[in-house]
């Protein structure tokens, strides 16, 4: 494959409006899409009426707690549960033997990226890649610290915990293996006797022959070991779930907040083994995801199933502890990259070797796969040549966690450009100026085939450039200077790909009073989807947006729906509300035609009311609905076609030579998300992104030690979480380069703020120290670090050092 | 087992506790007020922030029995009637809050530090005294900016 400009967009990929019967929408028509609305939600949030999932409480409720592995890798042998089972309070203790005679299975994760436009990944033989069935409870041996491996219920949690520590779990420690680069060793232990070696993903991408070629007759080349560590969401709510079990209809319900409820019923209806309508699932408010909520947690089943077996609702709250060891991580990505350059400083090929640590078992490829249509970032290389592969360690599952992916390789092409900025002289502003890809380039396929939409992406570097008051940066180190500190600027471009599930469903009813409610199947964790949906809709309808109500998170409400992730909410549920929006116009047209007894096309429609031209005959939208005839419609959508959104990000820091203390001092970005629907919620998810990114990148690590196999970031004390006292505030702005795949044109917000963070830390981190003969250091960026750094480099010669 | 006795929000409430249960236990689980929040279990997070006696205390490390006659004031104390506390609306008007689940401790919190500092808090001041209080969703950017609007201090940015 070679990059090609102007490359055509697909079949089914540009939005057609005949297709999706919506016409070309009137922007000139919008009057509530592009307001800052403040958010419909916050009114609960802030009054401490929220609905978060410990929140609820049922009359005669057990708690559960778990028994866990205090070793990396261990075989299970007996299980003592005698000593527990004799505690007052204690109701039950299973194990997964248990589960396995109650006929439970592994839960179907379905990790491999399926949409038509994913990166393909398969085992080394080509065949679909074995995963490590995840079973609630593992019978053979556990894989990592943390493993739950029975559950004991009981009348309080105090007792449950309590009875926890008592169940003695006969451990035959085995040896254990951390890192994803020591798992791929041939001496290394294996985890999964179907996958030995314990690479389970091996694939190759791009033109090796040609990428070859290019780095042979390069005038530069440029190479890069990096490591993207790992890290975790550390959601403010830790997970929860409570479950109800009907003896009279057979039928649970589960109290649960994730990325999406639809997927929970299916995949733990599955995995109770009852059919998907016996299971309500419900997710109301939900306290932060950013990818670690949307695969199903064994818990939730667990307490599912005892509730059944118990015949009592059963619930169960993680402890921030717990939350630390068990859930889904994110990043832990080693890649090997390397860039030609032609003397004129052109890009010509480039090469990246990438190896993703999934944990013990694989939940989602999502992160290779993404990370490995992008990268080549926002440039023009015309070839490349990609190995990515995935590998089974001694530690929890990651999962995509905030951009998932897109943080990993954009650090790495933007580490590259700048260590080819060093070695050929050339300035780094410049060096990316002459590899951009310009407006005209796209649609533009990349050379391991992502197809870019649209963007200008030159222009978003010289808009965060003005905003950063780039010009500046030379008064500001000097000022710096003279207060002792020593002052670094980064600057990266990033493209991200936001794919997401393919369908989305959203029903429509308006009520006899005018109210509009319309069903949907994302799941906001503090995106405002109840605000910004009713924007589209409100603008779809012409109505007020304060009339529309959004419905969520209720599985006996919402059938179908892809829930929230990959940036996929606002384009998949705008763009099919735009469909059922034009549904019920185009019904309601029919019947005020019959109510006015004229043809649908003698009716002209404004704001929510069809007139008989050139009359004062009139019906309204609420006229053609009643109790028994609502005037409703639902529509399916499923859309396949990516979009990426794009932009720029500028970091400065100023460093404390004497203590290594680093102060973010400012912080620019430009973020095209396509059209924004609601730019107060947009900049929001700008903000947290942006800190999500720079905590990875200055404290953020799930540290593990490599001799014990034991996480050694167990608590708030001892994981780096952004604090408000470390954080500064941020210059961000949108540009909206509409996408042309979807009816709103919209890309994605949010994520763009971590996806260029880790770079933009990192690098102006290096610019501050490089005059200091730093030229290297590894994520996070702690005082530690820089202080190693900075002995390190005093005691290397100074010739060694690169010019 | 004991009856306890504390004023919640200016009504006094009762409940049975054990010598362990922890105010934030006694609040949630005892008298079904669940807007304070437990977001971990070493008193770093903040989202069980409420005031005890006029000052801003984490009621994950209170134990109930030491709150016994003292004046409690939770989230759900704040807003007169359907009318939101200053507070409240600065953070609505400002997106301070996104997933919403630091936020009523953010806010009792922040109701502290402006009862504290008055017209002389700047921003410098709010992100020094909220540093015990962790938001994973909004870069604390609009929370800085709604505790300054709300104390009178208009919005820096």
């Amino acid at each position: 494959m070679t990059a090609q400009r102007q490359a055509p967009l697909p079949d089914g990929w540009a939005y057609d409006a005949s297709t999706v019967d919506a016409g070309v929408l009137n922007a000139e028509l919008f009057s509530e899409i592009g307001k800052p609305l403040r958010r419909r939600e916050d009114h609960r949030l802030v009054t401490g009426k929220g609905r978060f999932s410990d929140d609820f409480s049922i009359e005669g409720q057990l708690f559960a707690a778990m028994v866990r592995s205090p070793y990396a890798h261990a075989r299970i042998g007996a299980i003592d549960k005698a000593e527990a089972e004799a505690l007052p309070g204690v109701v039950a203790v299973l194990t997964g033997q248990d589960a396995l005679d109650d006929g439970l299975t592994a839960i179907n994760h379905s990790p491999v990226p399926s949409t038509r436009f994913d990166v393909r990944l398969t085992a080394p033989d080509g065949s679909p890649p074995f995963i490590g069935p995840h079973l609630l409870l593992p019978v053979d041996k556990a894989r990592h610290v943390g493993e739950a491996v029975a559950i004991v219920v009981a009348e309080s949690r105090a007792a449950a915990l309590d009875a926890a520590e008592m169940v003695d779990v006969a451990w035959e420690e085995l040896p254990h293996v951390i890192d994803s680069l020591d798992a791929i060793k041939e001496d290394a232990p294996t985890l999964w006797d179907e996958v030995p070696g314990n690479t389970f993903v091996d694939c190759e991408h791009g033109n090796p022959e040609a990428t070859k070629a290019a780095f042979e007759e390069a005038a530069t080349v440029v190479r890069a070991k990096l490591h993207i560590n790992r890290v975790t969401a550390v959601t403010m709510e830790p997970r929860a779930a409570l479950a109800d079990y009907d003896a009279e209809t057979g039928r649970s319900t589960l109290y649960a907040g994730s990325g999406g409820a639809v997927r929970q019923k299916r995949e733990l209806s599955a995995v109770l083994g009852i059919p998907q309508d016996d299971l309500r699932v419900l997710s109301y408010d939900v306290g932060g995801n950013f990818g670690a909520r949307n695969r199903v947690y064994v818990e939730f089943g667990l307490v599912l199933w005892a509730s059944r077996r118990l015949q009592r609702p059963v619930k169960y709250t993680a402890s921030r502890s717990e939350a630390f060891l068990t859930d889904y991580q994110g990043r832990d990505l080693h890649t090997e990259v390397a860039l030609a350059l032609d003397a004129d400083g052109k890009f010509l090929a480039m090469t990246a070797d990438n190896v993703s640590n999934v944990g013990a078992r694989c939940v989602s490829l999502s992160p290779l796969s993404k990370g490995a249509g992008l990268i080549t970032g926002s440039y023009h290389i015309p070839v490349a040549h990609l190995r990515t592969r995935a590998v089974f360690t001694n530690t929890m599952c990651t999962q995509a966690y905030r951009s998932s992916g897109r943080p990993e390789v954009t650090y790495a092409i933007e580490r590259l450009v700048d260590l080819a900025a060093i070695e050929t002289g050339i300035d780094p502003i410049e060096l990316r100026r002459r590899n951009l890809l310009a407006p005209q380039d796209l649609p533009y396929r990349n050379a391991v085939g992502s197809l870019y939409d649209s963007g200008e992406y030159e222009a978003n570097m010289d808009r965060a450039m003005a905003l950063f008051e780039w010009d500046d940066v030379g008064r500001r180190r000097a000022d710096a200077k003279a207060r002792g500190k020593i002052l670094g600027v980064g600057l990266a471009n990033y493209v991200e790909s936001s794919i997401g599930t393919p369908k989305e469903r959203a029903e429509i009813t308006v009520a006899p009073d005018g109210a509009v409610e319309v069903v949907i199947g994302t799941q906001p964790s503090g995106q405002g989807h109840e605000t910004s949906f009713g924007q589209v809709v409100a603008d779809m309808l012409q109505i007020p947006a304060a009339d529309v109500t959004i419905v969520l998170g209720d599985t006996d409400r919402v059938s179908v729906g892809g829930g929230s992730h990959s940036g996929r909410s606002m384009r998949h549920a705008g763009t099919v509300m735009v469909m059922a929006s034009a549904d019920l116009l185009r019904v309601a047209r029919d019947l005020a035609a019959e109510r006015l007894d004229l043809a649908p096309d003698a009716l002209d429609y404004a704001d929510g009311t069809f007139t008989a031209r050139g009359t004062n005959r009139s019906v309204t939208l609420a006229d053609l609905s009643s109790e028994q005839n609502p005037l409703s419609v639902a529509r399916t959508n499923e859309m396949h076609a990516p979009v990426f959104p794009n932009g720029t990000a500028i970091c400065e820091v100023e460093i404390d030579p004497v203590t290594c203390q680093i102060a973010i001092t400012r912080y620019a970005s430009v973020d095209d998300v396509g059209r924004c629907i609601n730019p107060l919620i947009v900049h929001g998810q700008s903000h947290g992104g942006i800190a999500q990114g720079v905590g990875q990148a200055m404290w953020e690590d799930c540290a593990i030690d490599p001799e014990s196999g034991q996480p050694l970031a167990g608590s708030l004390m001892d994981y780096g979480l952004p604090r408000i006292d470390t954080m500064p505030f941020f210059d961000v702005e949108i540009s909206e380069v509409l996408s042309p795949t979807n009816p709103l044109g919209i890309k994605a917000g949010g994520e763009g703020g971590t996806t260029p963070a880790l770079a933009t830390v990192t690098l102006a981190v290096l610019d501050a120290l490089r005059p200091l003969g730093v030229t290297d250091i590894a994520m996070p960026i702690t005082p530690q670090r820089i202080w190693q750094a900075l002995d390190t480099a005093a005691a290397t010669p100074k010739e060694k050092a690169p010019a | 087992m004991r009856q306890l006795a504390i004023t919640v929000n200016g009504e006094v409430r009762t409940a049975d506790v054990e010598d362990r249960t922890l105010l934030v236990e006694f609040l949630r689980e005892g008298l079904g007020l669940t807007g304070t929040h437990v977001g971990c279990d070493t008193t770093q997070c903040g989202a069980c922030t409420v005031i005890m006696d006029g000052q801003a205390v984490k009621s994950c490390t209170v134990l109930a029995v030491m709150a016994e006659g003292a004046e409690v004031r939770t989230i759900e104390g704040l807003a007169d009637g359907d009318r939101l506390h200053p507070l409240q609306d600065a953070f609505s008007r400002h997106h301070a809050l996104q997933c919403g689940f630091c936020t009523p401790g953010m806010i009792m919190a922040s109701l502290d530090v402006i009862e504290r500092h008055g017209a002389d808090l700047d921003a410098q001041t709010v992100r020094h005294e909220l540093e015990g209080n962790l938001c994973r969703c909004t870069g604390y950017h609009n929370i800085v900016k709604a505790v300054l609007d709300a104390a009178g201090r208009g919005s820096p940015r």
